[in-house]
């Protein structure tokens, strides 16, 4: 009972490792269907959720915060997929947005350059310069990207319980791995992992009910008591407070709602 | 059949886990120990070897990059050598750094995480978290530009490894039976290829220790006993040279010919490393230039 993430560099057959692994566990199986969801949910094209979760910031989005509200969108909606368990979820930054859960096992896919850049001429018909030029765009982006919004290198290996270099390893070898450090023990989901999985899904909901108009506020969330923290003096204050009582009657799950104003969140606050 | 090279952030993980993984297979260790027959052979303390292996050269430290090199290059031909005998667990001696090319080593990564790492040594010594974690953060810093400095590698890169397995959440049980369950795989079976590698690279290593005993700046390719050795000279030195090296090298068990290039400038970028290279593909190459510290600190 355990929720897998698999995040790899492009073509590192991260993919096929994904689905073969929940074949073999009788786990669900998700990856795209997330932007979908959460364009769905929250009426963003699907597209600006997908350049929001592949390319680094730009200068003015860093002002906007467009793409933090985009990927808090994201993350509501996976965290909401993931909550019941039996989960492997191969899309991208899924090692960051279920961050902090205990039964989440965080894999990493490596594959040897020289063999993606093969892989790329033989599948795209490019040559050698175009194929590896593409490579190294797509990882500089991945790792831009990382850096930005959590400040984290991808390739950080301590950042994965598993990290498997696949081209010296056949696809069934990388999976029995995985499959076998899912049924261990420190990845079996505890009544105190799920409850904070619950409270992560419920403070990812409210992170994303607010963030377009408050896109500075953390939320954490213990046994459906929901803490929300702001830059004091904030003049969205009494409106971020009105909001806050509509959410606590709309959203099932929540007991209470605090408003903690000039106080700084704490690090695991979405 | 096979060689299991287990590396750490950590050097207690390393030293229990390899222990457990060669007592569960019933392999033999390779580890620090070996440095005591290496300090016979160069005629130092072992202590010595251990600085090497610890720090980068420093004069401060009396320890000057000629030295520097030669005593790794000792280490690193003896550690190839015992692995050729196979069914080993190797710890501790970098070996992860210049075992490169041989498909039946099984290079393994565990991380203890700097956390956990940080609380231990708090635990320990009686020092603060803040302290603690400041000790643990220069200490990965220190390790990844000895590595960079000694072999052009970042150790900390998962590239380098076939398996990175963080302990945080994997019990140590689990991550040793995962080991031993990989190294059982037919892609770390020893082929005759990748035993010929091997032989390969400790012929390389072990004609590159015998001359920077006298002369720096070398590296060695080797393929069935014909070694290439590369060495940085001009002028009227050149014939001197190599002549040196090759009744050096010749007196080595194991090679049938020697072939000397020497160059006026092997650092440059048209120098020695990317033309040898395709001029004979395939061949294991050892050592590093003093370039290529420079290049590494940069």
């Amino acid at each position: 009972m355990a929720i897998i993430t698999i995040s790899r560099g492009s073509f590192s057959m991260g993919r096929l490792v994904a689905e073969k692994v929940a074949e073999r566990l009788g786990y669900d199986i998700i990856s795209r269907e997330i932007l979908l969801e959460a364009s769905r949910h929250f009426n963003i094209p699907e597209i600006k959720l997908e350049k929001a979760i592949h390319d680094a910031p730009g200068i003015l989005e860093r002002y906007r915060h467009t793409k933090q509200a985009y990927i808090a969108y994201i993350r509501s909606a996976l965290v909401e997929r993931v909550v019941n368990d039996n989960v492997v979820y191969h899309g991208l930054a899924g090692h960051l947005l279920l961050k902090g859960i205990g039964h989440v096992l965080k894999v990493r896919i490596n594959a040897d350059f020289e063999k993606r850049v093969a892989y790329v001429m033989n599948r795209d018909g490019l040559s050698e310069d175009e194929a590896r030029a593409r490579l190294v765009e797509d990882d500089n982006q991945r790792r831009k990207w990382t850096y930005e919004l959590y400040g984290h290198d991808p390739w950080d290996s301590a950042m994965y319980d598993l990290t498997i270099r696949i081209d010296r390893l056949s696809i069934e070898e990388a999976v029995g791995f995985i499959c076998k450090a899912a049924q261990s023990s420190g990845f079996t989901a505890s009544e105190r992992s799920k409850q904070n999985l619950k409270d992560l899904a419920l403070a990812c909901h409210v992170k994303a009910e607010l963030v377009a108009d408050f896109p500075n506020i953390g939320v954490t969330c213990e046994y459906g008591n929901v803490i929300v923290y702001c830059k004091a003096g904030d003049r969205g204050g009494a409106k971020l407070g009105r909001r806050l009582d509509e959410l606590k009657r709309k959203l099932a799950g929540i007991y209470s709602v605090e408003m903690h104003s000039g106080v700084p969140a704490p690090p695991d606050a979405v | 059949m096979s060689i299991i090279i287990i590396s750490s952030d950590s050097r207690n993980v390393e030293e229990e886990m390899a222990k457990r993984v060669a007592d569960a297979k019933g392999f033999d260790i390779v580890d620090c120990r070996v440095l005591e027959d290496v300090a016979k052979d160069c005629n130092v303390d072992p202590g010595i070897l251990e600085k090497a292996l610890e720090n980068t050269p420093s004069i401060l430290k009396k320890m000057p990059q000629a030295r520097w090199r030669y005593y790794l290059s000792c280490i690193e031909a003896e550690v190839l050598e015992r692995l050729r005998r196979d069914n080993v667990v190797c710890w501790g001696v970098a070996a992860h750094l210049y075992v490169i090319g041989v498909s039946h080593a099984m290079k393994v990564r565990l991380i203890s995480g700097s956390a956990r790492r940080a609380a231990s040594i708090a635990e320990l010594q009686g020092t603060s978290m803040n302290i603690a974690r400041k000790w643990v953060d220069d200490e990965e810093k220190r390790r990844k530009k000895w590595s960079l400095s000694a072999y052009g590698i970042d150790e900390t890169s998962p590239s380098i490894y076939d398996l990175v397995i963080n302990l945080d959440q994997i019990d140590p049980d689990e991550a040793v039976g995962t080991i031993i369950e990989a190294v059982g795989y037919r892609k770390f079976r020893p082929v005759t290829y990748s035993v010929k590698c091997l032989s390969d690279l400790a012929i390389a290593a072990r004609v590159r220790a015998e001359l920077l005993r006298s002369m720096k700046d070398i590296r060695v390719q080797a393929r069935d006993g014909t070694v290439i050795v590369f060495v940085k000279g001009s002028g009227r030195e050149k014939v001197k040279k190599s002549r040196a090296i090759k009744e050096i090298a010749g007196k080595i068990d194991g090679v049938s010919f020697v072939e000397v290039h020497v160059k006026r400038n092997i650092t440059d970028a048209e120098g020695m490393e990317s033309p040898d290279r395709s001029r004979y593909p395939g061949w294991p190459v050892i050592g590093k230039t003093s370039h290529d510290v420079d290049k590494a600190a940069n």
